[in-house]
């Protein structure tokens, strides 16, 4: 695609996204945005494991960081939701630079179970803290705007969504990115060219956590209702779905992966629990048969078109 | 002063002492070969110089600075580059895309013209130009080895360290090596440290031979010298 044709591609799908919402009903609006919730998740934790090869359990615990901070800031100390969003992404991207520190020295399955127990830890904190958190109850929290409005809230978290993308596409195709890539595919040869791992790595994890903390954030004022299913298993394991079967390690991937498995989810509603089973499944078949995902699919599709 | 000197390197992994005081020295402008039997410590030394891992006593001194102990991407930023033995390519990355890591760690601050032109001038030079837009992973062995020189020479390295970078080459084509890497000494003014398996191609090109066995220096002197030492024949083929 030449550069002219993919912006005009840019600017149909932004002006898609920007008409989508209009005149359907509240219930689809609702879905979109929670897919775009889960685009900023996925493209976040996209970073991390796709591009620097850090497979983290605890981005969703980043996500709780970010919506439980501005959460009680503003229901017990009646802070600017806004203000309240921008505290807790410091403090996720703190904690993300503290965790990943943590992490240095570790690589595949120990950084993934470490992060893992800081994500049931958090959890457990969130749980059994009642009288700040409301526990399995959930914290009853104030909206972002005076006025209850889903078309708002779905033009407020597309910008943050964009803004968020941009900022991921400018990185990865940053000499930053290259670092990334490079660290990913083989950490001994980058450091032999020079590439501070260390830094690199630590870098990743301390803005995807504050991605996370920004998009958990945004969407705990959206919900009004903070429960501890934001930072739990079952949303991290929803978002690395996303993300190797939309295709880990492209920036397009998770966002597929976003709303083709959200709206699914929202299809296979019915099935209660069993709407895992299907999610599992999917997995499989795309691990077995499509280990780049739905994007690798297309790709594939494409350059087996004779042109 | 010598631009890489080594003193009394020591590396030990567990019970194993993998280099015992170890001394040597390259002189700027040289080719130096690094042989020795297998198990010498080769690439242990190289590892211990380069930073992959501290050498548990000892000290190296490059370009007149102490490098002890130093990380690889420090060591690296100082002049310092190496290929390994079994080639580490960014798999997933393209030819383009590996020498330009190299080179922007080099140049952090130049445009991105100014480091695809850096890596592209690199690539040619290994005559891997055509390659450049394929991920690496789809090269086949010997490419893989020049990508990986072509990587160390985006570095715009002093010294560049060669871990057995013949294996599986046919005579023209180790020729063909050969030339190449006294051009790069003659026409870039790199020195090199060159493990070598392949003893025809270190006779041709190297001034300077140091001979590793069971982890000490057994002797280090001209090629000629080296050929002819008892003690050199017997390391290899035994009494």
């Amino acid at each position: 695609m030449t550069v002219k044709k993919r912006i005009l591609f840019g600017a149909l799908i932004l002006a898609g996204m920007c008409v989508l919402p209009l005149g359907v009903g509240i219930y689809p609006q609702h879905v979109l945005i929670t897919s775009l919730f889960y685009v900023m998740m996925a493209s976040s934790w996209n970073l991390l494991a796709g591009y620097t090869g850090q497979v983290s359990f605890g981005h969703a615990a980043m996500a709780g960081i970010g919506a439980y901070t501005s959460g009680i800031l503003a229901a017990k100390a009646g802070v600017n939701p806004w203000v309240g969003v921008a505290a807790g992404t410091m403090l996720a991207s703190l904690l993300g630079l503290g965790l990943g520190t943590l992490c240095l020295k570790m690589g595949g399955i120990y950084l993934s179970l470490t992060t893992l127990a800081f994500s049931q830890i958090l959890h457990i904190v969130i749980v059994n803290e009642y009288a700040v958190t409301r526990g399995t109850m959930g914290l009853q929290v104030p909206g972002l705007m005076d006025e209850y409005s889903k078309i708002t809230y779905y033009y407020i978290m597309l910008a943050a969504a964009i803004l968020m993308l941009v900022l991921l596409y400018r990185m990865i195709h940053s000499n930053l990115g290259l670092n990334f890539r490079a660290v990913q595919n083989d950490e001994t040869a980058a450091k032999s060219v020079g590439v501070k791992v260390l830094q690199v790595r630590v870098l990743a994890f301390t803005v995807a956590s504050a991605m996370a903390g920004f998009a958990g954030g945004l969407y705990g004022h959206y919900l009004l209702l903070i429960t501890p299913e934001i930072p739990s298993l079952d949303l991290q394991f929803y978002v690395l779905a996303m993300t190797v079967i939309g295709g880990m390690g492209s920036f397009i991937g998770p966002i597929i992966g976003a709303f083709a498995l959200n709206i699914l989810a929202e299809k296979i509603r019915d099935y209660g629990e069993y709407h895992v089973l299907v999610f599992g499944l999917i997995a499989l078949v795309v691990a077995r048969f499509a280990p780049n995902g739905l994007l690798g699919v297309w790709q594939r599709f494409r350059s087996a078109k004779p042109r | 002063m010598a631009l890489l000197e080594g003193r009394k390197i020591s590396k030990s992994f567990g019970g194993v002492q993998a280099l015992n005081a170890v001394d040597f020295a390259v002189e700027r402008g040289t080719i130096v070969g690094l042989i020795g039997p297998n198990g010498a410590g080769k690439t242990t030394l190289f590892n211990a110089v380069a930073g992959a891992f501290k050498p548990t006593s000892g000290r190296v001194a490059f370009d007149g600075r102490d490098v002890t102990g130093l990380p690889a991407n420090a060591v690296c930023r100082l002049g310092m580059a190496r290929t390994f033995q079994v080639t580490r390519p960014f798999g997933a990355m393209t030819c383009l895309e590996n020498a330009m890591v190299a080179a922007i760690n080099r140049h952090p601050a130049k445009p991105r013209g100014f480091i695809e032109a850096l890596a592209r001038e690199k690539l040619a030079l290994v005559g891997l130009a055509d390659m450049a837009g394929f991920e690496a992973r789809h090269l086949n062995v010997i490419q893989k080895k020049r990508l990986e020189m072509a990587r160390a020479l985006a570095t715009e390295p002093k010294l560049l360290m060669l871990d057995e970078v013949l294996g599986g080459l046919n005579t023209q084509e180790i020729n063909q090596a050969v030339e190449f890497i006294r051009s790069l000494r003659d026409k870039l003014g790199l020195t090199v440290l060159w493990i070598e398996h392949v003893m025809g191609a270190i006779m041709q090109a190297a001034e300077r031979v140091i001979v590793l066995d069971q982890g000490q220096i057994l002797m280090a002197g001209t090629p000629a010298e080296v050929v002819n030492d008892p003690r050199v024949i017997q390391a290899y083929l035994g009494e």
